[in-house]
Parts: C-alpha cells; sequence; structure tokens
C-alpha cells in the first residue's frame, strides 16, 4: 500500500506541490501559481488537481508538511496585524531606540526600518524585575487592564506582553497575559518568554512584535488549511517547517509564527544536505539560485548550520543589519543580489556590474521578448550557448535571441566592452559575486570552501554552479533531479526533527541535578510525541541535547552539543564543561577563559528518518530512454577563450552510470547543468548528476 | 594625503588599458574586496573583545608596494579612512622594503602614525610574490585595554595613556619577538585579551596575503601595482567629476564647542577651497592644542573631513587610494587638529566627530541638497570603576547616543551613533555587568530640533546606584553648553546633560556615586533642516500623537 507524503511550499510567484511515496520513491508534483489574497486557494485546488490526475486515494497520505513564505511577505509589505505592546514602565521606546547602530556608514539618509508597533501603541505598566528574577516593583495588575482596555479601543488586534528580564522569571508575563485574556478573549497574544527567551531586550521585543503581528492572520490561515485539507479525505494531520528545519503541529505554529519566518529556504537547504547524503557527501554548500536571487547554505555532518538569530523584512534587502531582528533558531544561510533576471550595467567608475538590480520575472530578460530591455544573467547565459533558445522551460518559454543581440550590443557600448567580452563577462561577475559572498560566509565560520561539494538547485543553479565551483576551488558538484522542486522535495524527505528549548539561567556548578535532569526528559518527552504525530515511528528517533553555555561574566553564549544524558550527578558536569570547550574552540580558536560556566538556556533536538531504506529518488514517469545526445551547439569556454561546438545531453536518457566529458551541457525541463573542459559529470546510481572537475 | 597644502593634479581621464576592461577589474575588484571582508569576518571571530566582535572598531585593508590602498574591509567605520595605508607608508620610510622578509610583521600604535590614539594597535605584514615585496596587508583594532589611565581627558601628556609602540617588527620570519610581547603583558590590565586580539590580527593578514598571492598567480600579474593605479585612477575621476558639480570658490564655516570650561569654548573652523576637480580643507583658527587628552591628531582630521566629503558626493563607492587624492587636508600644527607629540590624545574622537558637523556647516553653501544638519554626537561614554563585593576591582563602560541631524529629504534618525557605529550595552546586560538599576531609557521627547525636516531625538536614561561601595564615574559627553546648530533656517538640537541626585554637573570632572544615587544621562537631539514653517501640516501632527514633540 503506498505510503504518500504531501508537501506544500508557498513562493512568492509559485506554489510547489510534491508527492512522495515513501514506500516506492516515487514522486509526483505540480507547480500552481500562488494566489496572493488568500493562499489557500491555489494550495487547496492544486493538492485537488494532483488528487484526480494521478488518481491517488486520500486515505493513502501518512503526511502532509507544509513550508511557506507567507509570513515574512506580510512583514515585508507590512500588511499584518494593529499591533499593541505593553511593556516595563519606562522602556516602551526600546524597540525604536534599537541597538544605535547604522547599517550603512555613509548614507546620511538613512532610515532604520519603522517599529511595526507605533509609539501611541506601546504602553508602560509599573512592574520590575531584578536581574536575578527576583521582583523589585510587583506587577501593577489594575494597569494592566486599563492598557489593554485602551490598545483594544484603539484597534489592536494582537497585543504583545514584554517585561525586562522576563527571561528568567516568567510570572509577571504570564500573568498579564491571564489578565488580558480574560477581558479580551479574541484578542492575539503573545509574551516575550515564550517566543524568545533569551536576554536582550531590544532583540527580544522585536522577536516578539514580529510574532504578534502576523499571529491573528497564522491562525486564519492555517485553521483553514487544515481544516480543507482533511476535508478532502486526507486523515494526516498538517505539519509545518520551521526556520530552523524542525517540524511543528498546527496549535504551535499559531501560537509561535515567527518560527516559520525562513521556513522555505530552509526546506532548500534540507533539500541539499539529504541530496547531498545520497552521494556520501556531509559537507555540502547548497546553492540555489533562481530569478532574483541566489542563497547558499553550509552543509556541515550532513545537517545545515543552524544560527539563533536572523533578521527579517530587511530596508536594504542584503544588507546586513538593515532588518528586524528576529531570535529564532533558523537554517544559517545567505542571500545574494545574483539570479537570472540580474542586470548588468556599468557602474559609476566604468566597472561593470551585475546586479542586485534584477528584471524580475515581468518584464524579465530581454530574451523573454516581453520589453525587456536590459542585458541580464539570463540573457548571457543565452549568448553564451549554455541555455536552448528552443528548450527553455521545457520549450514552454519562446526565447528572442535578436532582443537578447539588441541589449548586448547597447550594454557592451555603454561599458567599452566587445560583444563576446561582455557575454563572459557577465557570466564570470555574477559567478565572482557569489564565490566572493560564501567565501566571507564559510570564513566567518572558520571554515575552507574547497572542502565542500556543491549543490546546485534552482532554475539557474546548475547553469552557474561549474564556474562558481572552480572560483571556490570545489572539486565535486551534485546536481539533483528536479532541480526545481528540490526544496519541496526536502520538506519530505529530509528527516523529521523537532526541537525545544527552555531556560535555565543558572552555574554549572551549582544546578539542581534532578531537576535540571527532568527539565531536559520533559523536552524530550514533548519532541518525541510531535514525532509520532507526524505519522513516524519515534523509536528510530534520534535525540540530542544542546545548551548555550557561557563564561561567567561574558555577555554571549555558545550553543554546545553535549554528550547524551541522563545526567544524574554532579559527575555530568565535566561533559558539559568539555562539549563547552570544543564548541568555543571551534568558534573562537582558541581555549576558554577558565572561568565557572552558567547554563542559559537547554535545548533538545529529535530527529527521525523518514524511511528505513536509503533510496534512490525514483522519477514520477520511467526513463524515456533514446538517444542520450541530442546535438551540439556553439557554447562560450574559458579554457578555450573561444566558442567551440559542443555536445547537448538530455537528462532524460540518460541511466546510472553514464559518463559525459566536459565540455557539455546536460537539458532538462527546469535547468541545464554546465559541465566545462577537462571535468567529467557521472550519473550516480542514486539518479543524481555528479560533477568532478579537473 | 599630505600634511601641508598641496597642488592638485589636473584630473586624469579615466582611459581602459587592454590589460583592464569593465569586466577584468570588476572581477579582481570584487576578490579582493572579498579577501579583506573575509579577513575582517577572520578578526572579529578570533577576536577577544567586544569591541572588536560587537562594535566593529577595526579595519582590515590591502595596499600596494607603495602602500597605496587597494581595499578596505567593507564595515569599517570612518574613523580608519586612510590611516592604514598612511601607516604603511610610514613603515615604508623607516623599513626599506629591501630589509623586509617573508614573514615579517612590523606594530605601532603611534598615535601620529596609526589612528590618533594608542589603543588601536596597527600591524603591517608585508605581501611576498616571487620574491620581492608586491604589497601590504595591514589591520587596526581597538584592543580593551593598553595600560594608562582609563578613558577619561584627564592625561596631560601622551606618556599617561598606556603603552606606547614605535614602529618596530614583533614577528620576524615568522617568529614572535618574545621580547616584546612579554613587554606588552606586563604593560597592559588585560593581558589576554589584548594579545589575543592582536593574534587575531595576524590570522586576519595572513589570510590577506595567502589569498593575494593565489589572485596574482591565478590571473598571472607579477604585482599589484598596475591594478592599483587602475581602480585609483577611475575612483579618483569618480570623485573629481563629483567635485566638479560644487561650484568653484571658498566655503568657510565656524563651530564653537564644548571645551573644558564653560568660559574657553572650543573653536573648529574649516576654510574649503574648491577649484576644478580638486578640493582643499583649511582647518586655520582653530583651537590651540590642549593640556588635555582631547586633541585630534593630523590622521584622524583627515579621515573625518574626507568621511564629511565622501558621504555628500560619493557614498556608495568602496574605499580606495583614489577617492581620497582630490582631497587636501591642511591643519596648523600645535593646533588642536594637529597637536604634536608628547600631547595626550585619548579622547580624540571627542574633538574629531565633530568635523563631518563642520564641513557640512561649509558645504551646505555649496551643495544645500547633499548635506546633513548637526547630529547630537559625539558618542557619549560613562566609564564606572569600584570595588566589587569581594574586594576585587572592575571598570565598565556603558555607551549612549544622541540624535541624527535632518537632511534636505527627512527627519534624523533617533538615537544612533554618528560618524561612528558603536551600539549601546542593552539595559539587561547592564544590570548585570554593572552596579545600576536602570529606572528608564527612553527617547528624550522634544529634544529633536524643529524644521522643515526635525532633528532626530537623544534619549534619557537613569541609573540608580546598587553599590555597597562607592562608585567613580567620568564620562566622555559631549554638547552639554553648546546645542548642535540647525541648518538653513533649521533650530538647534537640545543639548546634552549628565544630572547627578538631581543637579546638572560639569562632566569633565570625575564624581562619586553611593548606594541610592542617581545618574541621569540626557542625550543630545539633532538639528532641524530647512524653515520650520515648511513642515508638512501631517508630520507635524504625527510627532504631536506619538509624543516626539512637547
Amino acid at each position: 500500500m503506498p505510503a504518500y507524503a504531501l508537501g506544500i511550499d508557498i513562493g512568492g510567484t509559485f506554489t510547489d506541490i510534491v508527492v512522495y511515496d515513501q514506500e516506492t520513491g516515487r514522486h509526483f508534483n505540480r507547480k500552481v501559481l500562488t494566489t496572493h489574497a488568500d493562499p489557500s486557494q491555489g494550495t487547496l485546488a492544486g493538492i485537488r488537481l494532483l488528487i484526480e490526475e494521478d488518481k491517488l486515494r486520500p486515505e493513502h497520505f501518512v503526511r502532509v508538511v507544509h513550508a511557506t513564505t507567507l509570513f515574512t511577505n506580510a512583514l515585508i509589505e507590512r500588511k499584518g496585524a494593529v499591533t499593541g505592546l505593553i511593556t516595563t514602565e519606562g522602556f516602551r521606546d526600546t524597540l525604536e531606540i534599537g541597538r544605535e547602530r547604522k547599517f550603512d556608514l555613509y548614507d546620511l539618509n538613512i532610515a532604520k526600518p519603522e517599529p511595526l508597533v507605533p509609539r501611541n501603541l506601546r504602553l508602560e505598566v509599573p512592574e520590575r524585575l531584578r536581574p536575578d528574577g527576583s521582583v523589585r516593583i510587583s506587577l501593577d495588575e489594575a494597569a494592566v487592564a486599563a492598557a489593554a482596555d485602551r490598545l483594544v479601543a484603539a484597534g489592536c488586534t494582537s497585543i504583545a506582553v514584554l517585561f525586562l528580564h522576563s527571561y528568567i522569571n516568567p510570572a509577571h508575563e504570564d500573568r498579564a497575559l491571564e489578565i488580558i485574556a480574560a477581558r479580551h478573549p479574541g484578542v492575539a497574544l503573545t509574551a516575550s518568554h515564550d517566543v524568545a527567551p533569551e536576554i536582550r531586550e531590544f532583540e527580544r521585543s522585536s522577536t516578539t512584535v514580529c510574532n504578534a503581528y502576523i499571529k491573528p492572520m497564522a491562525g486564519v490561515y492555517l485553521e483553514r488549511l487544515a481544516t480543507e485539507i482533511a476535508r478532502m479525505g486526507i486523515k494526516a494531520p498538517l505539519f509545518l517547517m520551521l526556520s530552523s528545519g524542525g517540524l511543528t503541529n498546527v496549535e504551535e505554529a499559531k501560537r509561535t509564527p515567527v518560527r516559520l519566518l525562513e521556513s522555505g529556504p530552509a526546506a532548500g537547504a534540507l533539500a541539499g544536505a539529504f541530496f547531498g547524503g545520497m552521494e556520501g557527501e556531509n559537507r555540502v554548500l547548497a546553492f540555489d539560485m533562481g530569478g532574483t536571487t541566489a542563497k547558499l547554505a553550509v552543509v556541515d555532518d550532513g545537517e545545515p548550520l543552524v544560527a539563533y538569530a536572523f533578521e527579517a523584512a530587511r530596508q536594504r534587502r542584503f544588507i546586513e543589519g538593515s532588518g528586524l531582528p528576529v531570535k529564532i533558531s533558523t537554517i544559517e544561510l545567505i542571500e545574494i543580489g545574483a539570479g537570472g533576471g540580474s542586470i548588468a550595467a556599468p557602474d559609476e567608475i566604468g566597472l561593470l556590474k551585475v546586479g542586485p538590480r534584477s528584471a524580475g520575472s515581468e518584464p524579465g530578460p530581454a530574451a523573454y521578448g516581453r520589453g525587456g530591455m536590459h542585458f541580464t544573467v539570463t540573457d548571457s547565459d543565452f549568448m553564451l550557448g549554455y541555455l536552448n533558445p528552443g528548450f527553455f522551460a521545457g520549450g514552454t518559454v519562446p526565447v528572442h535571441m535578436d532582443k537578447v543581440e539588441a541589449a548586448a550590443t547597447a550594454t557592451a557600448k555603454a561599458a567599452a566592452l566587445a560583444p563576446v567580452q561582455l557575454g563572459w563577462g557577465v557570466h564570470d561577475i555574477v559567478n565572482e559575486n557569489m564565490a566572493g559572498a560564501a567565501r566571507v560566509h564559510i570564513a566567518e565560520r572558520g571554515r575552507d570552501p574547497r572542502t565542500y561539494t556543491l549543490l546546485p538547485t534552482g532554475g539557474a543553479g546548475p547553469v552557474h554552479a561549474y564556474y562558481v565551483a572552480k572560483k571556490l576551488g570545489i572539486r565535486r558538484i551534485v546536481a539533483p533531479q528536479a532541480a526545481g522542486v528540490a526544496s519541496a522535495l526536502g520538506l519530505l524527505m529530509a528527516p523529521a526533527k523537532v526541537d525545544r528549548v527552555g531556560s535555565v539561567n543558572a552555574r554549572l556548578d551549582e544546578l539542581p541535578w534532578a531537576e535540571f535532569e527532568a527539565s531536559y526528559a520533559r523536552l524530550e518527552g514533548e519532541c518525541r510525541a510531535v514525532i509520532a504525530e507526524t505519522g513516524l515511528d519515534p523509536r528510530r528517533a534520534e535525540v540530542r541535547r544542546l545548551a548555550d553555555l557561557r563564561c561567567v561574566g561574558q555577555a554571549f553564549e555558545v550553543v554546545a552539543v553535549l554528550p547524551p544524558g541522563p545526567y544524574a550527578d554532579a559527575k555530568a558536569a565535566a561533559g558539559i564543561h568539555e562539549a563547552f570547550a570544543a564548541a568555543y574552540r571551534t568558534k573562537y580558536t582558541r581555549p576558554p577563559p577558565n572561568v565557572p560556566l552558567e547554563v542559559v538556556n537547554i535545548r533538545v533536538s529529535v530527529s527521525c528518518p523518514v524511511t528505513e531504506k536509503r533510496m534512490a529518488l525514483a522519477a514520477g514517469a520511467p526513463p524515456v530512454g533514446g538517444k542520450a545526445q541530442k546535438g551540439t551547439r556553439r557554447m562560450y569556454w574559458l579554457e578555450l577563450k573561444d566558442y567551440a561546438e559542443t555536445p547537448v545531453w538530455d537528462r532524460y536518457s540518460m541511466r546510472a552510470g553514464d559518463k559525459v566529458n566536459g565540455p557539455a551541457v546536460i537539458e532538462e525541463r527546469e535547468s541545464t547543468l554546465v559541465v566545462g573542459p577537462g571535468a567529467f559529470a557521472e550519473v550516480s546510481a542514486a539518479g543524481n548528476l555528479v560533477v568532478t572537475l579537473p | 594625503m599630505s600634511n601641508k597644502a598641496g597642488t592638485a593634479a589636473p584630473s586624469p581621464a579615466p582611459a581602459a588599458t587592454p590589460a583592464f576592461d569593465a569586466v577584468t577589474l570588476e572581477v579582481l575588484w570584487t576578490r579582493l574586496i572579498s579577501i579583506v571582508d573575509e579577513a575582517a569576518k577572520a578578526l572579529a571571530r578570533t577576536a577577544f573583545s567586544t569591541l572588536s566582535n560587537e562594535a566593529n572598531d577595526f579595519a582590515c585593508v590591502l595596499t600596494d608596494e607603495r602602500g597605496f590602498l587597494v581595499a578596505q574591509n567593507t564595515g569599517s567605520i570612518p574613523s580608519f579612512i586612510a590611516t592604514l595605508p598612511s601607516t604603511v607608508k610610514h613603515v615604508l620610510a623607516e623599513i626599506p622594503p629591501a630589509e623586509m622578509k617573508q614573514g615579517d610583521i612590523y606594530c605601532t600604535n603611534n598615535p601620529w602614525q596609526g589612528t590618533g590614539h594608542l589603543p588601536d594597535v596597527c600591524v603591517v605584514k608585508p605581501i611576498f610574490h616571487a620574491g620581492r615585496v608586491v604589497g601590504f596587508a595591514a589591520s587596526t583594532s581597538h584592543v580593551p585595554d593598553i595600560g594608562g589611565k582609563i578613558r577619561s581627558v584627564e592625561p596631560r601628556e601622551v606618556f599617561e595613556e598606556g603603552f606606547h609602540i614605535p614602529i618596530m617588527p614583533i614577528v620576524r620570519e615568522g617568529r614572535p619577538d618574545s621580547g616584546f610581547w612579554k613587554l606588552l603583558r606586563t604593560n597592559v590590565r588585560t593581558p589576554e585579551q589584548t594579545v589575543g586580539d592582536i593574534e587575531a590580527q595576524i590570522t586576519a593578514l595572513n589570510l590577506i596575503e595567502h589569498h593575494t598571492g593565489t589572485l596574482l598567480s591565478d590571473y598571472g600579474l607579477p604585482r599589484l601595482t598596475e591594478l592599483s593605479d587602475e581602480l585609483s585612477g577611475r575612483c579618483e575621476g569618480a570623485m573629481r567629476a563629483a567635485l566638479a558639480t560644487i561650484p568653484d570658490g571658498t566655503y568657510s564655516y565656524s563651530m564653537n564647542t564644548d571645551g573644558l570650561s564653560r568660559e574657553a569654548p572650543f573653536t573648529l573652523q574649516v576654510k574649503l577651497t574648491k577649484k576644478g576637480g580638486a578640493i582643499h580643507a583649511d582647518w586655520s583658527g582653530s583651537s590651540p592644542q590642549q593640556a588635555r587628552a582631547i586633541n585630534c591628531p593630523y590622521c584622524y582630521t583627515f579621515a573625518m573631513t574626507a568621511y564629511a566629503l565622501k558621504c555628500a558626493l560619493l557614498p556608495d563607492l568602496p574605499n580606495n587610494e583614489g577617492v581620497f587624492k582630490p582631497i587636501t587636508v591642511e591643519a596648523p600644527e600645535r593646533s588642536i587638529l594637529n597637536p604634536i607629540f608628547p600631547a595626550p590624545v585619548g579622547g580624540r574622537s571627542n574633538t574629531g566627530h565633530y568635523l563631518p558637523v563642520v564641513m557640512f556647516g561649509a558645504l551646505v553653501q555649496a551643495i544645500p541638497d547633499k548635506v546633513m544638519a548637526a547630529t547630537g554626537s559625539p558618542l557619549w561614554n560613562v566609564t564606572q570603576s569600584g570595588v566589587r563585593p569581594d574586594g576585587r576591582p572592575y571598570a565598565n563602560n556603558l555607551f549612549f547616543n544622541g540624535g541624527m541631524g535632518a537632511t534636505p529629504v527627512k527627519d534624523g534618525e533617533c538615537t544612533t551613533s554618528w560618524p561612528s557605529n558603536i551600539s549601546s550595552t542593552p539595559v539587561e546586560v547592564a544590570e548585570r555587568i554593572s552596579p545600576f538599576y536602570i529606572a528608564y531609557k527612553r527617547l528624550r521627547e522634544g529634544s529633536g530640533g524643529d524644521g522643515a525636516h526635525r532633528g532626530g531625538l537623544g534619549q534619557d536614561a537613569l541609573l540608580v546606584s546598587e553599590s555597597e561601595s562607592p562608585i567613580a564615574v567620568v564620562f566622555l559627553a559631549e554638547r552639554t553648553r553648546i546645542p548642535p546648530p540647525g541648518m538653513q533656517g533649521g533650530k538647534e538640537g537640545t543639548v546634552g546633560a549628565i544630572v547627578i541626585r538631581g543637579e546638572n554637573m560639569d562632566t569633565r570632572f570625575q564624581y562619586v556615586l553611593n548606594k541610592g544615587d542617581t545618574l541621569l544621562v540626557r542625550t543630545p537631539g539633532g538639528a532641524g533642516y530647512g524653515d520650520p514653517a515648511r513642515r508638512d501640516a501631517a508630520a507635524r501632527a504625527r510627532d504631536k500623537e506619538m509624543g516626539y514633540t512637547a
């Protein structure tokens, strides 16, 4: 009997719907346009279509996993709820004062992001905790009630509550929520300790307010989606992908939707880790290049790196520090303004720049013939022969080479270049932009890019992977099938992961061990329960304990993976200390100072493989067969410094073990893999194309 | 960069040589900038102190064999404009390239050859390629402690300000000079952190050296000179073209600042002479050198002068030798903007941070749409020291910022570090590391200068001592007597104040706080731009509704 997993990935333009049979490895997919007014409509229509056309039985669905950029877009477009904030007396401006830094040093007209809650909706109440959590000023409950009434009267449908030092003692926030809930049961409530139980009031405020801002819409949307899916006869419950790559159920997602902000990109990174893992690679640079941006995620030991903070809705999209800080665990990735639509033009000193300005999908590159006049990365890929004008997007998009030439001529003239210099130049510059960003990002982690395997996805990823890899000194590229929906597949094939965090704030040498162990055990129990709900066997789950630790007196924490429990007594302290020292050395390249440690937070991460079988990803339809080499085309190669007649291969006709020597390109509907001179590509047993560079 | 008035060379037309077309140059420069950015990330990651890894108080650069700046890391703060290339040139003047060996590292924190004060330690490493020096990797970083008096304006001579390192090798052919490191460790309060930070800088230099060598090999370049000249020439051309848009003429501005006492304010005065594609800033008429640590060495005067011009004219172009070539800066010796050894210079930023404001005061006469009204800077710093309950001494810094000035197109940002970029300490952290209870930290309503565009607000923070033992507090606080002046009819911002036990205090002195004593920090608001009568009615109504104005 089939055991279908259903993946739904809602992006800015398309919603990808993927079904993966956990028994056979078969998969089906549909791309439908995202319906922005109510994204659940497009999604539900897509699922119905897929079930009908592929004759699937709703009762065979065992898992449903969903990722969405919906909430991120609400933050970018400022389309969330009218939100109020109730906070400690004296601190309503925390959100606006911020960290007092600029994200651009030379821009006199710099504008920091407006707070999501304007000053008149930020109210103060008397209460105060000390840094150790003891009460300095008790909570003025009447003031809380009055403030809530005022905010609701002003139209707020969501209220955030943040009190200083609540990360160590949530009592005042809890009580305030009780009071507000009793008076205004319809209002969405968010307490800071529930969303980001961490020291630093600005970052915690920002996170809390982001959550409050999207909470009402998340509630309505998730409820409707879950109900409608159930109505189709699908019994499996709906699960959501978190920014960390973990899973959560609808109830939790409704409570803290801020943890879903990066769910789409997280799925992409998980897909990268999964496909890399199929080829035995545990250090992977996942490289997703689409129409307007490229995203890079580092995978170590088979898992994408996780960061514990990121920025939402950046004022300037690619500038660090220009967004709203959000303290949640999230798969760490960088976004670069480099995509197929990136525009090439000379700058003020006559250097050729590529991006971040983009022609997007409308009007798009000149090649689309939809009025785009600028020469873009996609245009240069046509000019260099890498892309096939007769088979773009599987032949569904007509390509106008005359428009490409016209745009090239104009841009080449402006930049004082010969057209061929321009064509290669654009390819080279956009690759350098991405390689440069990757180098800096990897250096920040203290790693060496040469030890990674590049895993390209997205329409433009496989086209650019070869020369990006060369620039980084990377020797191996793994190109999965179906680069276009790989991210949605990541939702389903990556191990299910559930994370929990709890606040401790105690010195390691003064820990109450029984209580400490009980806290870990409680979090583990919660994680296993969620795993079981997703339709997987929790007995196969792997449990990891982590903790945020710091030296007493230092202001920053290090997240360390601890030895497995249970921790019975102070003997466990040595192991924890050792784990901290190892994590500290990795991060700071030196041993930590010899001072006592503080445990700030504890974390549990439980992951469970989807299936024990390490199976190939079978295609939805059997291989077409026939002649794998389609023909030849003139293509430009840096190594030859010239165009050469180059073989073109059909990926759908290639079988495991087939080898292709570079220079060559291998075409599929969603993308084209470029293999340079001296390299060779081979179809692996798992169905991936593996390129070995010279 | 020259210490004297220089005559500007005629503008060279940027010509593309066959070797460096628009693509090759772009790829190479992107690569070089990513090399110094990568080094900066490595430095921040391996540095011990939060000054490097949170406040970005450091810089990494690559120069060619002449010490001309080729690339500077993206986030480095304005204080370091052109200082490292100048340090490299000083190194070259003392140690001829023929005497340099592969693996050597030279160091200095001389305020006149470095960045203007002792805590900024500069290290320079020659880059060898095919057996000869082809360039330099250099870095400067504000170390957590360099000995001497703790941050205040008290010192009368640089000798009181800490451990002074003349230009000297600290690593020879890869071997650390143990004598130097022993001396350094002995003379600073935080040997582990200070040495750790310098080691982090060395990590960064090694990375720049290695990657630059790889790039030269990859592209078959024998050295950096030609590439440097081409980039520099183009950047210089862009700066000259931008300068050409300013009408030729002389623009002067003078501004008084707090000084050491109410009776004797300082005067900062500039005369800009703009001719064709060149500009000369003459700071003659500024106050004389002081016997307090608020003197601003020439290197810092140049950096702040150039910073203002870059903000106004060419904000988007990465820093490089050519950007600053059309700019000459002159400041009379023994003035507060060009003090001579052994003048004390520790609080140089307290004077230097005013300079871009003075520059805009002159530039507004020529390019009124490209400048900003006066800010509520310089950065405020409250240093406390005392004894913990267990008898160990401690010292802590808390930073506070004022509001930015308004511009021709928008209101000033509230509570934002400018021209520097130093974060404040979160209240929850401050209450853990210092013996203060912070009763409030809020926008200072009504502190922004009125105008067609309003100045940004400063802040009020009330600190209450909870310490059983007395706490000594000293301040770096400016604009407590003379407010940030308005621009084009805009009104001035509100002056700042240090209020102890309810009383306004002179910020140049040290005070002692006992348990329960209050310290109110009130940072200045930014100034307004343009006639208040022209302020948009909706903006004015919103100010009132939000309580930004009284």
